[in-house]
């Protein structure tokens, strides 16, 4: 094994792993963090999505080598049923989730969208998430939430 | 404390220890968010009894409550709507009742999970349970106020006596520390069990919880990487387990060489039972390497490719054969609706048309891939699984151990959406050969290639229809034949691989998936059944019913479009349920449907051409009926949906909100399945291993807006299922729409560009 440092939701965290393997098992495995999830392994589904520096990557095809110095962030650093961020607010307000084991990835790649692009038309998110795949059809929420998510950052 | 929290039970608590230490209805569980070290206990505990009040509730001296089910969540929203029906009739504020559900030694077996069948079975079942809760609740408050019941109010988890505010006390304070063993008996077992038959439940005129638009219980926790999948469950001393399949369905292990897999750091051991191979690791990326090598790899390159060399077996039919071999397979035949005389009315007729209609095997496609944790010590053993059917999945594994089944617990965690028996069961199986071998637990995820590969799949279908009209236009004969293999085997893929295929499980024959919908003078409908064909098959969402509609639904425009009929219209004339044509009413006014023949015609001048296409089902008493608009793109052969309306009545709706999810998911996953979805395979296997080879829809092909009509949504009629049924008719409303924009009937899913292309040439 090999030691490697990893900053991940704004802390600095030693993990023991293969400079080769995906990033995803690092973040569930050795830092113990459920929001990314694995899906396919192969960066087709999008559930294993964190930010890499603000920007949504595939943790499942993510070398940890690759890291460097990046900072990582995962859905357990948005906000709390508590404290909600935006976007977790608005999917709570929109009801958009049915099993929800996709909802991690599109909540990080909306994040990623909102960063680069504050306002959004639909056409536009649907582009963002044409490559996050949904399997129980919650689809039509999802934008709605994101939709709703983007207006209230402008309130 | 959400579903998931179930498997943070402390393994060292037995639920009758505990119930007896605090009393019947007093319970305080150590809710733990991680499952703390198991260790299998040599006597597992039992499953509560139904006929005991604290087999499903538990009120703690926090006024908080806990409701306990057999049924599981599986992304429905079914735990909202048990929370429900069981705070209605307690009388209690539903945001401080829990739900714990599945786990075999905390729950009553109410039968699987599916079918839509949980609200319209366990939802009485739990609202006679909770009458009888809050009549205990009221005998309790009038030994503590010493005044008659009928002099009790009770009300948002208090008793207080009528007229004197101020003697009110909580539900919590009143059972504190007290013992009550309630009998309220139970009869009959899983989806025909009856509980408290005395207890008098709520007039449902007088509901205020059921029929209301709650959030779910379970959103907040998933959007906040707070929730427990099992897929999240780790138990301390667990190693990571990986599967690593034969080549071929059928394929024989020759031999495994094990050379260099020790020197992958964290690699533990194989696992190696007759066929059945597995590896062993501390970590889970030394388990993927693993597997890896040994020939588990999205595209492995042929039977002896990886060490694991697997004899060169090619049982399969090939694909382009697949609907002659169903048609050639049956061994049993179903009459469904049988009247008047066919023969003599095909004969008759002005005009007769028949089709074939097509459907492949398809996947339930869960996001995440199949996980379970087995902890087997000596005769005991605990499973940490998101199975549709812990019940039923306790006894499978003390089968395949070999061990009695009062050492067996399984402790139930949400997994991602199944729609059906996929892979979650038969990754229990895995896990426990695994951990048996090693002794300590293992946690067993599929890679997504194993997921596609091997979860069962839903069945191919052929349909033959014959239709025939009278000069009116007027169906006169009607034949429908349904050709098809099982949609129900539950055996074990681990168990035939270690040479034990019939230790657990059967095998269906293709029964009935349809009901007879229209009013013929003379029909002939049946189904030609048989066991496995090909792939392993098992339940996916409204089982061959999509199918059969589809089918159905397409043909019967196809007769009306020859009389030159509404399609709308043509039905109706056709129809005598009322509740069908409530339904198909009530889609057309909300669309705003204009009552005029299919156009049907060609496209000719190149540009893309929209229409409109009708569809209903009856699904297990819940109707259906759903209009969908297209635009059909003559140069790509693309489909795209615009405006989509459904009318659905399953009888009173617990949850307005929670449904109308539900049915926006049906309508995604069906419009999924009629446009892109195809298993793919070889004579050897399947080749439709990742979400490249099996496309399923995405974001910039679903509809503009989903419309929803809820029908008959009143107190007085029973809940029917709402989980599928809106699935069915969506093939054939756009298989009509097409027909109605570009003049071809599109008789095989899915139709995907080339094949729409195709068919308009």
């Amino acid at each position: 094994m090999s030691q490697t440092t990893l900053n991940v939701n704004g802390v600095d965290r030693v993990v023991d792993a293969q400079p080769d393997s995906a990033l995803l098992y690092a973040l569930r495995n050795d830092l113990e963090l459920r929001g990314p999830k694995f899906g396919c392994g192969l960066g087709q589904c999008g559930a294993c999505t964190v930010l890499m520096d603000g920007t949504a990557i595939r943790s499942c095809v993510t070398p940890v080598s690759a890291v460097g110095r990046a900072r990582i962030v995962t859905l357990e650093r948005l906000g709390t049923p508590e404290h909600p961020h935006p976007l977790q607010a608005a999917f709570i307000a929109e009801q958009a989730a049915q099993c929800g084991y996709c909802i991690n990835g599109m909540i990080m790649q909306a994040a990623s969208l909102l960063k680069h692009n504050p306002r959004p038309g639909r056409e536009d998110i649907k582009k963002a998430l044409n490559d996050n795949l949904c399997r129980c059809g919650t689809h039509m929420r999802i934008v709605r939430a994101i939709e709703r998510a983007a207006g209230s950052l402008h309130e | 404390m959400s579903a998931g929290d179930t498997t943070g039970l402390d393994p060292a608590l037995s639920r009758r220890s505990f119930l007896q230490s605090m009393g019947g209805l007093v319970v305080a569980f150590n809710l733990l968010g991680r499952a703390t070290a198991a260790v299998a206990a040599e006597q597992s505990p039992a499953t509560p009894t139904a006929g005991n009040l604290d087999a499903w509730l538990a009120v703690h001296p926090d006024n908080t409550a806990t409701l306990f089910t057999g049924k599981i969540e599986t992304g429905t929203g079914v735990q909202t709507a048990l929370a429900q029906f069981a705070a209605e009739e307690l009388d209690f504020p539903f945001e401080r009742l829990d739900v714990v559900m599945g786990t075999t030694s905390l729950t009553v077996d109410q039968g699987p999970t599916y079918g839509s069948m949980t609200v319209r079975y366990a939802g009485p079942q739990i609202r006679q349970a909770a009458a009888a809760g809050r009549q205990a609740l009221l005998d309790l408050g009038s030994r503590h106020f010493d005044v008659p019941v009928g002099e009790l109010v009770a009300a948002q988890g208090t008793i207080s006596v009528a007229g004197s505010p101020s003697r009110v006390i909580t539900y919590g304070k009143l059972v504190d520390g007290k013992r009550i063993n309630v009998e309220i008996g139970a009869s009959g077992k899983g989806f025909d069990l009856m509980v408290a038959p005395q207890a008098r439940a709520k007039d449902p005129a007088t509901y205020r919880v059921v029929g209301r638009s709650l959030p779910r219980k379970d959103i907040p926790g998933k959007v906040t990487a707070q929730f427990t999948y099992v897929q999240d469950v780790r138990v301390e001393g667990m190693l990571h387990g990986r599967v690593v399949r034969p080549y071929g369905v059928g394929a024989t292990l020759q031999s495994v060489d094990a050379k260099g897999l020790q020197d992958i750091p964290g690699f533990v051991r194989l696992v190696r039972r007759e066929n059945f191979l597995g590896v062993v690791a501390e970590t889970e990326w030394a388990a993927i390497q693993a597997a890896a090598r040994l020939g588990s790899n999205l595209n492995p390159a042929g039977p002896q490719a990886g060490q694991a060399k697997w004899s060169d077996w090619n049982g399969l039919p090939k694909m382009g054969d697949l609907w002659e071999t169903v048609r050639k397979s049956v061994a049993h035949d179903y009459p469904v609706a049988n009247q008047g005389s066919t023969a003599s009315a095909f004969a008759k007729a002005s005009r007769t048309l028949k089709a074939t209609y097509q459907t492949p095997f398809q996947m339930h496609g869960s996001i995440g891939p199949s996980c379970a944790i087995a902890d087997v010590r000596g005769s005991g053993a605990i499973f940490w699984s998101g199975t549709q059917m812990p019940h039923d999945i306790r006894g499978d594994m003390a089968k395949l151990l070999g061990i009695p089944l009062d050492n067996v617990e399984v402790r139930w965690a949400e997994g991602a959406g199944a729609y059906g028996r996929n892979g979650l069961e038969q990754v229990v199986a895995d896990a426990a050969i695994m951990s048996q071998a090693m002794r300590r637990p293992v946690r067993v995820q599929w890679m997504r290639w194993d997921e596609h590969g091997w979860e069962p799949k839903g069945p191919p279908l052929v349909q033959d229809l014959r239709g025939a009209l009278d000069h009116q236009g007027r169906v006169v004969a009607w034949q429908h034949h349904v050709w098809l293999p099982t949609f129900e085997d539950t055996h074990l893929i681990a168990a035939a691989l270690i040479g034990s295929p019939d230790i657990s499980g059967t095998t269906g024959v293709g029964e009935p998936a349809i009901a007879y919908a229209y009013d013929f003078e003379n029909a002939d409908v049946a189904f030609h059944g048989e066991g496995r064909v090909g792939l392993m098959t098992s339940w996916l969402r409204s089982p061959a019913q999509f199918e059969t509609t589809f089918a159905m639904e397409s043909f019967i425009d196809e007769l009306a479009a020859a009389a030159r009929q509404d399609p709308l219209e043509f039905r109706l004339a056709h129809l005598k349920d009322p509740r069908a044509i409530a339904v198909l009413k009530a889609a057309a006014e909300a669309y705003g449907w204009d009552r005029q023949a299919a156009s049907g015609r060609a496209v000719n001048d190149g540009k893309p051409a929209r229409g409109r296409g009708i569809a209903w089902v009856n699904r297990d008493d819940t109707r259906v009926a759903t209009i969908a608009d297209v635009t059909v793109d003559p140069h790509t052969g693309r489909i795209q949906v615009g405006r989509v309306v459904v009318a659905h009545d399953c009888g009173l709706v617990i949850n307005p909100d929670g449904l109308k999810n539900q049915i926006e998911g049906n309508v995604i996953q069906s419009l999924s399945r009629t446009l892109h979805e195809e298993v793919t395979f070889d004579t050897a296997h399947v080749t439709s291993r990742d979400w490249v080879g099996y496309p399923i829809l995405r974001f910039e092909e679903i509809p503009d807006r989903i419309d929803i009509v809820l029908v008959n949504n009143k107190p007085d009629q029973p809940s029917t299922g709402g989980g599928e049924p809106s699935t069915c008719p969506t093939a054939a409303a756009i298989s009509n729409a097409v027909f109605d924009a570009v003049g071809v009937r599109l008789r095989q899913t899915p139709f995907r560009p080339e094949r729409v292309k195709v068919a308009m040439i």
